[in-house]
């Protein structure tokens, strides 16, 4: 084994040259629409790995983030209106807000189990939609616009897509960090052997709800954040695009297509996921006969079946057929495998 | 509010909810016998719904005659399904298999898009076409005679389940598999054959469905909400507590939308089964 | 509350993010760059793909977004068809009516010729504003149209008046979309404030007519951007002209039944119901109607769901007698004989007739095709100038309006609306009283007396 552990020094350039690499691409990349592709990774990179935090590391699978991602864009816009406050405030606010509701919402659910705690948050979330739709305090159905007559980082509001894309990259940074943090302190140990084996951790004393609670409030508030980036972006937001089941679905699919529970598997699901949806819209979605969609999907159940730990553990497998792969020890592939 | 309105509304939502029970009983069935969440079960629905238009429109055979070829017709993608996708998939986490089902869902109504058109789509006139008056209390033909499929479907395949050889290998499998293999029983025969019969039933249901609900390729949707609702209330994977589950969530959606308003009928409906879950984790009628 | 360090360190061992059981780490990074890198080259050859299209001069490049595919699929197949219908006229593919106004042949434009990109927007605000950007930055289109949803079409030209393209939107008619001021923004249809207005006057001028009195009325509408603003404006008009709101139901579209909502409209029993739904719900609210036995003396229909080609196939006689506002109906062919060249020309193309959205799609290219034409150049600025300077009379108009000349807000002010009623399968006109061609036919005969 020790052979194979990597130097720290060398994981921290391999991780500085992949962030200088992103840093850099909008200088090659420079035309707004490609641009703005790259924040729309960027953008479900960011949700996917806050989603993994509870999903993947503690194990806890919601299919009701949209709820969390809905309060953050909620929040920042609506503090914004009406008290002009800045979005930057308003985010860290959003994720305040989003922690509560976390807390309210997981101290109850956390007693249910697989399937039946994947539903109830569908629930939840689709409670809050039908209510936000409803409000006439947030405009319901018509939904918020934000102002268009102010710019800058004060508000967060820009006429290029530059700015947007080194926000979003360092929200990502931000909570891949997060992501990182916890997975190396006691609380990731936690969270896996929550996830792993419930009973003996509960029987070692673990408190299961407390720490299935600090997984789940630590992933709504970074969804949060996400939340409120896509308004300032958008500008524009309404329950059916902040707050819908199918921004949940996707939130999770990205994890899951990169890979649940590893660090940078949803970054790279997200890349994917995107890259599919983009551009079988683009490239087949004028025809109007369904085209684009037969081909996303398509694609999804392709890499399901062919490699349930995601496109990470595709590439795992691949390696193994690479030249002098093979004697590396034991199968990438099993590391790869995620549990139920 | 008088008895007569009180009464109109319990009818309608006790039909309502008897349609649920039937489009839910194919997908508690499926998730009972093998740990599955069907996300395409809607689409499955849709598939139904469009199998009876295109008899009716190419054959002039009327949907419910048609019922019999429906539901083989739905046996036959089930299996199918099963033998492409799920077989695969069987071992992989929960997460994947929903991913799967998930890209499913989407496949089937882009194909739908596909080959039938986006339209909308109507059967005109259908053998059960028409309303029917009992004192003060009003329902349409087509509804009472869905709400009897579902009586019947759910009636038959609790018979099949415990009273037949296969239904009980069926049921061996979904309680053991390991050890209902050893007793000579192919696993994946059984798992084969509930997708069949899950599909078949959702087959059923849209072609009871086809006689008074428009037909279109995302017309799913409608339904799989309701539908996990009525399975996750019932107890995943119990056919009783499904059945039991539709009336349910047909009343309280029915007479929370007229007391309350209709916005937030498909919101108390919710609340109710987060209400249930905090008291019976597993469901009303779930297996622990 | 701490692990026993034998027990933390078999969770060590199992987990593929740990530090001392290292194989995972590395393979992940290096993996990671592979993936990148593989994407990076599959995107970026994706997007060589899209912009490096060979691209004639002589082409004037129209990006059009509508929902191709989603819930509202069928709807976008049929502003599609007529948008190609009219960049056909526009090219002199086929050969145009005369008296159209449509820049027909862009003699302006030393002949060029106009293609449409199409973009799909999926009924989702998001993806609209996405292939803006995509078809402003990648596809360099001169200018916009669409996106029929009014929340979709809310930020796509949101996008277009960042870049400073001019979008024109022909078939989205919510109020607000025109009150932002935009610059870039040109709207032909008229909104839904006039719209509501009309149902009112319509009502005071069948009261006078019948006699009746037609005071209480069911606001019965779909519960997103467009239903709500309209029960808005409903509510509002209501109270200033002393009608009284009997129910007022908002409910969610994609609804499985709607027996809950007819029961309440049933228990008020309103002389009116003032109803906007889409096609589905549209159909479904019809079939529990007959099916509950209910029937108000008049059922005003907003529309959408109501006037879409597959509204009267699908219900027969049971569609019968509603009226709905309008923007277009087949009979105004007897005032306006463009009307009838044109849709010939469309029934020949795809098959079926116009109606109000497709009818408005068409318009929405053809002034826009003028406008270019008359703007002699690609340039926005050139183009809005000539937006702004339109003036298309009626006669050269497939639309029942007065003709086409926006106000400083981009909203066109010489739209107007028509009250249609359905009479022996046909939408008919029967409002404004001065160009109706039947007689309204009030009130609604019972479900088992047609």
């Amino acid at each position: 084994m020790s052979e194979r552990t990597i130097p720290t020094p060398v994981k921290a350039f391999g991780a500085l040259a992949l962030l200088a690499l992103a840093a850099l691409l909008p200088l090659v990349v420079t035309e707004p629409s490609q641009q703005n592709f790259l924040i729309l990774i960027l953008m479900g990179a960011q949700l996917g790995v806050a989603w993994n935090i509870v999903g993947g590391y503690a194990g806890q699978v919601s299919l009701g983030h949209a709820v969390f991602y809905g309060i953050g864009a909620y929040t920042s816009t609506m503090l914004l209106l009406t008290l002009g406050l800045s979005p930057w405030v308003g985010a860290l606010a959003g994720g305040g807000v989003s922690v509560l509701f976390a807390l309210a919402m997981g101290w109850p659910c956390f007693r249910l189990k697989g399937h039946y705690f994947a539903m109830a948050t569908i629930a939840v979330a689709e409670i809050v939609q039908i209510l936000v739709t409803n409000s006439e305090f947030l405009e319901g159905a018509v939904g918020l616009s934000l102002p268009m007559d102010q710019s800058g980082w004060g508000v967060l509001i820009f006429l290029s897509k530059l700015p947007y894309y080194y926000v979003i990259l360092g929200l990502l940074v931000l909570t891949v960090l997060t992501a990182w943090a916890i997975e190396r302190s006691h609380i990731g140990y936690y969270f896996r052997a929550i996830k792993d084996e419930p009973e003996a951790a509960r029987a070692l004393g673990v408190s299961l709800t407390r720490y299935k609670l600090i997984a789940l409030s630590v992933s709504a508030f970074l969804t949060a954040l996400g939340g409120s980036f896509y308004a300032q972006k958008e500008m524009f937001i309404d329950p059916g695009s902040v707050l819908a089941g199918a921004i949940s679905i996707k939130i999770a699919l990205i994890a899951i297509l990169g890979g649940v529970g590893t660090l940078l598997g949803p970054v790279l699901g997200a890349a994917v996921l995107i890259t599919i949806e983009e551009y079988s819209r683009t490239l087949f979605g004028s025809t109007g006969s369904g085209t684009d969609m037969i081909i996303y999907a398509a694609m999804i159940i392709l890499v399901a079946v062919f490699s349930p730990s995601g496109v990470l553990g595709l590439l795992g497998d691949l390696r193994r057929f690479l030249p002098g792969a093979r004697s590396k020890g034991p199968d990438m592939a099993d590391k790869m495998e995620i549990r139920p | 509010m008088t008895a007569d309105i009180l009464f109109q509304v319990l009818v309608s939502g006790l039909l309502i909810g008897l349609i649920y029970a039937l489009v839910a009983v194919g997908l508690t069935l499926i998730f009972g016998v093998m740990d599955i969440v069907n996300f395409a079960h809607g689409e499955f629905l849709m598939l139904g719904m469009y199998a009876s238009f295109w008899a009716f429109a190419l054959f002039a055979v009327d949907p419910i005659v048609a019922l019999p070829f429906t539901a083989l017709l739905l046996f036959a993608v089930g299996v199918i399904v099963y033998q492409t996708v799920i077989r695969r998939i069987l071992k992989a986490p929960m997460l994947s298999q929903i991913f799967a089902t998930f890209g499913l869902m989407i496949l089937l109504r882009g194909l739908a898009q596909f080959f039938w058109k986006p339209d909308h789509r109507l059967i005109p006139h259908s053998l059960v076409s028409g309303n029917l008056t009992l004192g003060s209390v009003q329902f349409g033909l087509p509804q009472f005679v869905a709400a009897l499929g579902a009586v019947g479907v759910t009636g038959g395949l609790w018979y099949f389940l415990h009273r037949t050889r296969l239904g009980t290998a069926l049921e061996a499998t979904a309680i053991d598999r390991e050890a209902a293999t050893l007793m000579g029983i192919d696993g994946q025969k059984m798992f084969a054959l509930a997708w069949g019969i899950g599909a078949a039933c959702a087959g059923i249901a849209g072609g009871l469905i086809a006689t008074f609900f428009p037909i279109f390729p995302e017309v799913g949707a409608n339904f799989i909400l309701i539908a996990f609702v009525v399975v996750v209330l019932g107890g995943f994977g119990s056919v009783t507590g499904a059945f039991l589950a539709g009336i349910i969530v047909g009343l309280i959606e029915v007479l929370g939308g007229f007391l309350v308003g209709p916005e937030y009928k498909t919101a108390i409906v919710l609340s109710l089964l987060l209400v249930v879950l905090l008291v019976r984790p597993r469901g009303l009628m779930g297996k622990a | 509350m701490r692990f026993p360090v034998a027990t933390t360190r078999n969770w060590f061992a199992k987990n593929r993010f740990d530090d001392t059981a290292a194989p995972g780490r590395r393979s992940a990074i290096t993996r990671m760059l592979a993936a990148t890198a593989l994407l990076a080259t599959t995107a970026l050859s994706g997007l060589t793909f899209a912009t490096g299209t060979a691209r004639a001069e002589d082409e004037i490049r129209i990006g059009v977004i509508y929902p191709l595919t989603g819930a509202a699929a069928s709807t976008g197949v049929e502003l599609k068809a007529a948008a190609e219908l009219a960049a056909a006229i526009v090219n002199k593919e086929i050969p145009a009516p005369a008296g159209l106004v449509a820049g027909v042949g862009m003699p302006h434009m030393k002949g060029a010729k106009i293609k449409l990109v199409f973009g799909d927007h999926q009924g989702n605000p998001q993806v609209g504003a996405t292939e803006a950007e995509r078809l402003i930055t990648s596809e360099k289109v001169t200018a916009l149209t669409g996106a029929y949803f009014s929340n979709v079409t809310a930020t796509a030209s949101q996008v277009a008046e960042r870049y400073g393209v001019p979008f024109l939107n022909g078939e989205s008619s919510s109020a607000t979309l025109t009150q932002r001021k935009f610059k870039w923004f040109f709207r032909t249809t008229p909104h839904d404030d006039l719209f509501v207005t009309n149902f009112f006057t319509f009502l005071n001028d069948m009261e006078k007519k019948t006699g009746e009195q037609l005071r209480s009325v069911g606001l019965f509408n779909e519960n997103t951007l467009w239903g709500n603003e309209t029960t808005k404006l409903q509510t509002k008009l209501s109270e200033e002209q002393k009608f009284t709101i009997a129910e007022k139901i908002l409910y969610p579209a994609k609804t499985t039944q709607m027996t809950s909502e007819v029961q309440r409209l049933k228990a008020a029993n309103p002389a009116v119901i003032m109803q906007s739904s889409y096609l589905g719900d549209a159909i479904l609210s019809m079939k529990t109607y007959k099916e509950l036995g209910f029937l108000p003396k008049m059922l005003l229909a907003n529309d959408a769901g109501f006037n879409d080609s597959e509204f009267l196939k699908t219900m027969g006689k049971d569609g019968e007698y509603i009226i709905s506002r309008e923007v277009w109906a087949l009979d105004q062919a007897e005032r306006n004989p463009l009307i009838k060249q044109v849709n010939d020309l469309m029934r020949e193309r795809s098959g079926v007739n116009f109606n109000g959205n497709s009818a408005r799609a068409f318009t929405g290219i053809a002034v826009l095709a003028d406008a270019i034409d008359r703007a002699g150049s690609t340039k926005p600025e050139d183009i809005r100038k000539a937006l702004q300077e339109t003036n298309i009379p009626a006669s050269g108009l497939i639309m029942p309006w007065k003709g086409v000349k926006f106000d400083e807000h981009g909203q066109n002010e010489l739209g107007q609306g028509i009250i249609v009623q359905v009479q022996g399968g046909q939408y008919v006109t029967v409002w404004p009283f001065d160009v109706a061609t039947k007689p309204v036919v009030y009130p609604m005969p019972a479900w088992d007396k047609r």
